[in-house]
């Protein structure tokens, strides 16, 4: 099984590198901040804190967001390939091998990535020290300090978390007998599995719970900054549990887009696509819902924070730096909401070409199957956003309570339709690109590829 | 339209792959009419160029020369979109693997060519469509739910609703078991007693062969032979006939 993991992986590329760039730079991301949390064990009393702090808080927000990016990745690709492991289970490979395969493939790519983004986080975490250093958040009295501990427990988790995720992708690839899922190579309509709906459901909660507890408590305590450890994540946590609902909430939310869309033959296959195949477009969702969650909530937190900083003291002088923090978390978790977004969209569109090439013979011209495409994308783009700004106000409302800005904050109006816009650029222009890469009429199943001109030949 | 009009002529189809010294001929040169109404079988070895031939006629693939007349009128131009609307509009095609949509119910898969078309096929005619193949009660299963022969049934029923000017069937009963390659079969054939659907089917199993009026020999993108009213037995022998002419060692 390892001699056949590893052959096959020669031959599905895309999958490949969109595995390997998510564990590559999460782990290069989780890292460099790993280290210095490592480096905060022997620092001088008066650079501990504040180096547990940037490690742990910005490092451990990253992690939760890389850890959901790698397991979604290497979830999507364990799933397709559910065709291949009833193929492999029909000449005689037992679910268990079939599962074996994509495991074991999953884990080598993630193995290689991960030990790649420990190489460079031992060169990154070194620059970040530096930097810290040169803006005076640290003393020159402390050395950096990382080493192979934070480095290889990272990378470590990294690749636990991957091939966990591979597990449980490569379950339900081979669930049921091995004839029907050759000919259901996959199956429609699949329910959101109850630990998803309760995993999304207590997230969601829990970012709900820290809104409330920000109005209610932290926000009429003595330090300023209580409620900002209270509010900002609550809308991180909150995107993450919306994302997690995410092939329900499509399905909720498309629905009443059919008749809209079904007007014309592009938007009907759009519109079937969307609704009947939720749980695979769902993929795309959810990182557009943490994209837009994320980045407007934390932001526009920093906002408030900023126009009421002067009204409300600022006595230990550290707004700037909190400033700092929360941009450098924006960055990574925007970061890699994109990367998950272009990703996703990618695996989403080659998983298709097979189908794509089967509608185009069926009477779809190009035309059609180009435009279907862009508007699943636009409508999952337009619903991410939506979601996401709801998930954004468990931070961004009440923070602006807290502050005195009453329930909308008085600045920064123009930062939602900003990440909307980015975030549907980012959508459908990722899906663009992976559509004219990868299909619509590109060759299916071993057929000749044809960049220009006829498409070829039905198979023989 | 005039009567004595094939359903389908090819004049002069040429079909060529790739250039230079690399180049493959699949077709050189095929001269062919299809009557109304009529079923004919078109057989050959491996690479004799009969998938080739039909890909070219449905439009899937464009013919290096010559000229396809559909009704009498010449549908060989056109580009990507032209071929793909006359497609749609003017022939069935029946493929070996079913190419049912996986996320589209049985009813569903029969109305998506007119609804790429931009019209909706009236409930009814999409169920009558599915009652003519036995598949009436199946109308919301999707194409997992369905065995293969079923599967195949609806396709069939997708590519007669529109009632094209000639149905296409590409190995048509490649993938199933002789039971219900026989089943599918008997289809076919009705559908070319019972409203007059001009049909043309590439096959390899002289069994297949035998549900035809005429059987077209195609070896070596060219016609070698036919016969009229085919039965399993001398198709079987004028094939193996046919291999020893071309010196295909099997």
């Amino acid at each position: 099984m390892t001699t056949l993991a590893l052959r096959s992986l020669r031959h599905r590329p895309t999958t490949v590198v969109a595995t390997l760039v998510a564990v590559l730079l999460g782990t290069a991301l989780m890292a460099s901040f790993a280290t210095l949390v490592e480096s905060a064990f022997d620092a001088h009393d008066d650079d501990r804190e504040i180096l547990m702090i940037i490690g742990g808080v910005v490092g451990g927000w990253g992690t939760l967001i890389v850890l959901f990016a790698v397991a979604s990745t290497v979830g999507i690709v364990a799933e397709q390939r559910a065709g291949e492991a009833a193929l492999l289970r029909t000449i005689g490979a037992t679910p268990r091998q079939a599962r074996a395969l994509i495991v074991i493939e999953a884990a080598v790519v993630a193995l290689v990535a991960a030990a790649g983004g420990a190489l460079i986080a031992s060169l990154g975490g070194v620059a970040l020290f530096d930097a810290l250093q040169r803006a005076t958040i640290v003393t020159r009295a402390t050395d950096y300090d990382g080493g192979p501990a934070s480095l290889l427990t990272t990378a470590g988790v990294v690749v636990l978390v991957s091939t966990v995720a591979a597990m449980l992708g490569s379950r339900r690839a081979t669930r049921g007998p091995a004839g029907i899922a050759l000919r259901a190579a996959e199956v429609p309509g699949r329910r959101l599995r109850g630990w998803r709906a309760l995993a999304g459901a207590v997230l969601v909660a829990g970012g709900l719970a820290s809104a409330i507890v920000t109005v209610t408590i932290t926000g009429k305590s003595t330090d300023p900054y209580a409620a900002m450890q209270t509010s900002g994540s609550a809308a991180v946590v909150t995107g993450v549990g919306l994302a997690t609902l995410a092939p329900w909430l499509l399905r909720l939310l498309a629905t009443p887009l059919r008749p809209l869309l079904g007007r014309t033959g592009a938007g009907y296959l759009a519109a079937e696509n969307l609704t009947r195949r939720a749980h695979l477009l769902a993929g795309l969702l959810a990182p557009v819902i943490v994209l837009v969650s994320t980045a407007v909530g934390t932001l526009l937190m920093v906002g408030v924070d900023a126009r009421t900083r002067a009204a409300i003291g600022d006595p230990e002088g550290v707004g700037d730096m909190i400033t700092m923090l929360n941009c450098v978390v924006v960055g990574v978790i925007s970061l890699f909401a994109a990367i998950m977004v272009v990703n996703s969209a990618v695996a989403v569109v080659a998983h298709r070409r097979h189908e794509l090439d089967r509608i185009w013979r069926v009477g779809a011209t190009r035309a059609q199957l180009r435009g279907s495409i862009a508007l699943e994308a636009g409508v999952v783009a337009t619903i991410g956003v939506v979601i996401g700004l709801l998930g954004s106000t468990a931070t961004a409302v009440p923070y602006s309570v807290v502050r005195h800005e009453g329930v909308v904050p008085n600045g920064q109006l123009w930062l939602p339709p900003l990440v909307a816009t980015i975030a549907l650029v980012l959508t459908v222009g990722a899906a663009w690109a992976a559509q004219r890469r990868s299909g619509p009429p590109a060759d299916a199943a071993g057929r000749r590829r044809a960049t220009r001109g006829p498409l070829v030949a039905v198979a023989r | 339209m005039v009567h004595d009009t094939p359903a389908l002529a090819v004049e002069g189809l040429r079909k060529r792959y790739g250039s230079g010294a690399g180049a493959v001929d699949a077709l050189v040169g095929i001269d062919l009419a299809f009557p109304r109404g009529t079923f004919t079988a078109i057989m050959g070895p491996s690479g004799s160029g009969k998938s080739t031939f039909l890909a070219c006629v449905a439009g899937l693939d464009r013919p290096t020369a010559g000229r396809i007349l559909l009704d009498g009128i010449d549908v060989t131009d056109g580009d990507e979109t032209a071929r793909t609307r006359m497609r749609r509009d003017r022939i069935g095609f029946v493929f070996q693997d079913f190419s049912l949509i996986p996320y589209l119910t049985a009813a569903e898969n029969v109305a998506l060519p007119a609804r790429l078309a931009g019209r909706r096929l009236a409930p009814e005619t999409v169920r009558q469509a599915l009652t003519r193949v036995g598949l009436a009660d199946r109308a919301g299963h999707l194409p997992s739910a369905l065995s293969g022969g079923q599967q195949q049934r609806v396709a069939i029923a997708r590519a007669l609703v529109t009632q094209p000017a000639v149905l296409l069937a590409d190995e048509p009963t490649g993938a199933l078991d002789s039971a219900t390659a026989r089943e599918v079969l008997g289809m076919l054939r009705a559908a070319v007693d019972e409203v007059g659907q001009t049909t043309v089917m590439v096959t390899h199993d002289p069994v297949a062969a035998s549900y035809a009026d005429t059987v077209v020999f195609l070896v070596d993108g060219r016609v070698a032979g036919r016969m009229t009213n085919p039965n399993a037995d001398a198709v079987a022998a004028q094939l193996a006939h046919l291999d020893q002419l071309v010196g295909v060692a099997r």
